[in-house]
């Protein structure tokens, strides 16, 4: 009977991994490309989640509909963000891209109470549920799931095939390399943080999925640590290497919540968010490049 | 009459700053609030400052020891208050639990500081935050989620009387005297062996340790001594005034905005730095309250940009390299 | 007793082997010249002997003492100074601020008082050169005032062993022989008992070094009095690329020199 029940919550946790997964590529990108750490990731994360919220509740659209949209807007506020903050700070040291970061995601958090309001709120995608043999899913769970792997997919060909995803991996791997092939830099930064801020709000669209009455402005910090946590896993500087350590994630965090559930007394649930914390702590004693970086 | 080192020189401005504002809060009527308010926000500023000023660390979950400062006071307070002999001394005892609880998240840090450093370091510290606090739900230690209800174990360990005395006037005084014995700790080391290692850290840790500089000792020294200054603010300004501690009061981030803008609108690193950031943070905040409650931080969050990106030396910054060459010099830090 | 031994260092950096089972040994009072193409080891070693890396296989000696596992910052208080070869200050320090470091944690760690290490500092600085410089902030400082402030921050440690990086790099000739006579000086002191130079400036090994050790791909190739060494034909070669025509160079090099 646990089985089943671990059975069908590792399941969810897969599906769910998929997109915490999709979230970290964003921040894998701009940390590969422009050496910046997002600190503000999860506000973007929300940002994804009320533009989904109000598509649906406002305008009746569909969340499929919603990531479109998403990828538009994030990509806005990235190069938004970029050419009136980051670009100052690439040379400074990195306590000032920091703090500019963690200033951006609290201003974000603060603009959206002020539209929104505090309160949780949340929606319901109805599309039915589909039944496996050790535990019933929500459609839309799987949907969001396929989802992720299609833009991760997609990034994957991006990447490999075309001009500019190439120009993009080549200022990863070596800046003045690149420089010198003729590879316009500070538009590629611009790029890429453009992308990685898209990225990331798109999958707080995907993430409505699996949070049906937990949106609100300060849901993000939360999933900045998670974040953070499936970026040391994978590798900090590769986005495909995030998208894995993302499924991973997602199975051990459900699993350590059913496991939890059966614990008399305690309660599962900020348990399991602590969960990151402590998998942050065991990686940095035992492998601090992350499992599947170099 | 001791001679006074000139190497202590920049502390006068420093406690002066402080002597005037507690003067101003204890003789004028109705101002003691706001200058304990300004209090608080030089004290966690200079204290903060301790830690990132001088290491260039920089600790993003700051707020922990505050919280596990709070947190000492009131388990000790909980757990001793049937010992009624100890009268005033429960305090004491409050006081040392949330050292001992600083001292491993401080330790903690040191730990993670090895591995760790720039950006990964500041989210880890987060981490630190965010785990202990929903750990502390989670498993529904020190009350939980609900956290703890103290009030009446202090009345009853000390009698109304007292316990009306603290809350109205010495916790808030407290605070004056860590923010004292935070700026001389500050300028202490900053003259001292301590201040020229973590220089060295700062500026080039592996150039460090070849010339000698055990960098994990110094940097261990400055996150102690840090997260002790920050334990002792929760527990006394926090803990004899609260009542109740519950997580999700305590473990709040945005305590670490606030002291990244005093230090940051001050100058980092410097001494003078966090008052006068403590001064221009705690009377703005006080006056946005009045006008546009709960607007701060929409108001501030842009302000921390702006400033990183015209001017990250902050107030104090700009004026040392004004005055460096002056007679003045000395008595700026 | 040996200051200085040296035993089957080597060090791998995944497939390459930076240093080749190394093995020397430095007497008190001597300057050895380390020489050989880039690439081919000497900073390694440098690094490995101040205990930046810690070597694959190999054993390091100072004084008699083990010092192989011993880390970096243990090692400066015994008597091991260096100087980098991209000049490393504490950029925002002042120069003064900078050597009194060296002082406060070289072999006077402990017994030195802030004050007495910015005394010494005042001396170091003034005997490289430097004293103009000597409150302004290190960062600022133009690349030959750096390098003279690594010095004298290397020599405020007071060092027995002092491991010279490439020092004269980007100097002058007039410059390389004012270091030429410095150095000299010092080694006289007491101080300071030995010098060992990774050097590519010719004038200024011959001009110090007795003995010299050239490397080539990780491994030691020759180690002998400077003016065997440096004629030796398989040196030559290292360097020319093909073995010399012995009459006509051997005349060459010391006409110059």
């Amino acid at each position: 009977m646990v089985f089943t029940l671990l059975g069908g919550n590792l399941i969810q946790g897969l599906l769910l991994g998929g997109v915490y997964g999709l979230a970290t590529m964003g921040l894998s990108l701009i940390f590969g490309v422009i050496n910046v750490v997002n600190v503000g990731h999860g506000q973007f994360i929300m940002v994804g989640a009320f533009v989904a919220l109000t598509m649906f509740t406002a305008l009746g659209l569909s969340p499929l509909v919603a990531i479109p949209v998403a990828l538009i807007i994030g990509m806005a506020l990235g190069f938004l963000f970029f050419y009136t903050v980051i670009h100052r700070l690439i040379k400074a040291p990195e306590l000032t891209s920091l703090l500019a970061t963690f200033a951006m995601g609290i201003l974000l958090e603060e603009v959206v109470k002020l539209i929104f309001g505090a309160d949780f709120r949340g929606y319901n995608w109805g599309l039915g549920k589909i039944t496996l043999a050790i535990t019933t899913i929500q459609m839309s769970k799987v949907y969001a799931f396929i989802g992720s792997v299609v833009i991760a997919l997609f990034l994957y060909l991006w990447f490999s095939k075309t001009r500019l995803g190439t120009a993009i991996r080549s200022v990863i791997e070596d800046n003045e390399g690149a420089q010198v092939c003729g590879v316009n830099v500070g538009w590629i930064y611009a790029l890429s943080f453009a992308i990685g801020i898209g990225l990331t709000v798109m999958s707080g669209v995907l993430l409505t999925m699996f949070i049906p009455v937990g949106i609100n402005p300060y849901m993000g910090g939360v999933y900045t640590l998670k974040a953070f946590v499936i970026a040391v896993l994978g590798g900090l500087t590769s986005p495909y290497g995030a998208f894995f350590a993302g499924l991973i994630f997602g199975l051990i965090e459900n699993g350590a919540y059913t496991l939890f559930a059966l614990i008399p007394g305690v309660a599962p649930f900020p348990l399991t968010v602590s969960l990151a914390f402590w998998i942050l702590f065991f990686l940095l004693l035992v492998k601090p490049t992350g499992l599947l970086g170099k | 009459m001791k001679k006074i080192l000139p190497r202590y020189y920049p502390l006068m401005p420093v406690l002066a700053a402080y002597l005037i504002m507690f003067l101003i809060g204890f003789f004028m009527p109705g101002m003691w609030q706001m200058v304990a308010l300004l209090a608080f926000y030089c004290a966690l500023g200079q204290s903060w400052n301790i830690f990132m000023g001088m290491t260039g660390y920089v600790d993003f979950g700051y707020v922990t020891f505050i919280a596990l400062g709070t947190y000492g006071m009131s388990l000790g307070i909980t757990y001793f208050a049937q010992y009624e002999w100890l009268g005033i001394g429960i305090i004491g005892i409050g006081l040392f639990f949330a050292m001992f609880l600083a001292s491993l998240s401080a330790l903690l840090e040191s730990f993670i500081a090895l591995r760790l450093r720039g950006a990964y370091f500041a989210i880890a510290c987060i981490g630190i935050n965010e785990g202990l606090r929903y750990f502390i739900e989670g498993a529904r230690i020190w009350g939980g989620s609900e956290g703890l209800i103290y009030f009446g174990a202090l009345v009853q360990a000390l009698g109304r009387d007292t316990v009306n005395q603290l809350t109205s006037f010495w916790a808030d005084f407290s605070v004056f005297i860590i923010a004292a014995l935070a700026a001389f700790l500050n300028i202490h080391y900053m003259r001292s062996k301590i201040g020229y290692a973590l220089t060295a850290v700062r500026e080039d840790e592996d150039a460090a340790k070849v010339m000698g500089i055990n960098t994990n000792k110094y940097k261990t020294i400055a996150f102690l001594t840090s997260g002790w200054l920050g334990a002792g603010v929760g527990a006394l300004a926090w803990g004899l005034k609260l009542g109740h501690v519950y997580p999700g009061d305590v473990f709040v981030i945005h305590y670490t905005v606030e002291c990244i803008v005093v230090v940051l609108l001050g100058g980092a690193g410097t001494l003078m730095g966090p008052v006068i950031g403590g001064l221009i943070y705690g009377l703005s905040k006080y006056w946005l309250a009045v006008i546009m409650p709960g607007f701060q931080l929409l108001v501030f969050a842009p302000i921390i940009i702006i400033i990183i990106v015209i001017a990250p030396e902050g107030v104090v910054g700009l004026l040392k390299k004004r005055l460096r060459g002056t007679k003045l010099e000395m008595f700026i830090e | 007793m040996s200051l200085l031994k040296l035993e089957n260092i080597t060090k791998r950096f995944g497939g390459l082997v930076a240093v080749d089972k190394v093995s020397l040994e430095i007497e008190a009072g001597e300057v050895i010249g380390i020489v050989g193409p880039n690439g081919s080891g000497k900073t390694t070693l440098f690094n490995i002997i101040s205990g930046v890396y810690s070597p694959d296989e190999g054993n390091i000696t100072f004084e008699g003492k083990d010092i192989t596992k011993l880390p970096a910052h243990k090692r400066a208080p015994l008597g091991l100074g260096r100087t980098f070869q991209i000049p490393r200050p504490f950029s925002s320090a002042s120069v003064r601020e900078n050597v009194a470091i060296g002082a406060m944690f070289g072999t006077l760690s402990g017994q030195v008082s802030v004050d007495d290490s910015l005394k010494i500092a005042d001396r170091y600085i003034e005997l490289v050169g430097i004293e103009t410089q000597k409150n302004k902030e290190s960062g600022s400082l133009t690349p030959v005032e750096k390098k003279l402030m690594e010095i004298a921050r290397a020599l405020a440690m007071k060092p027995k062993l002092l491991l010279m990086d490439e020092a004269m790099a980007g100097m002058n000739p007039k410059d390389i022989d004012h270091m030429v006579e410095f150095i000299k000086r010092i080694k006289g002191e007491e101080e300071i008992a030995i010098v060992a130079m990774v050097e590519h400036i010719m004038r200024a090994v011959v001009g110090l070094a007795e003995r010299v050790i050239v490397m080539n791909f990780g491994a030691k190739l020759v180690d002998a009095k400077t003016e065997e060494a440096l004629t030796d034909p398989r040196v030559v070669e290292v360097y020319l690329g093909h073995p010399p025509d012995e009459s006509k160079w051997k005349s060459e090099i010391w006409k110059k020199e």
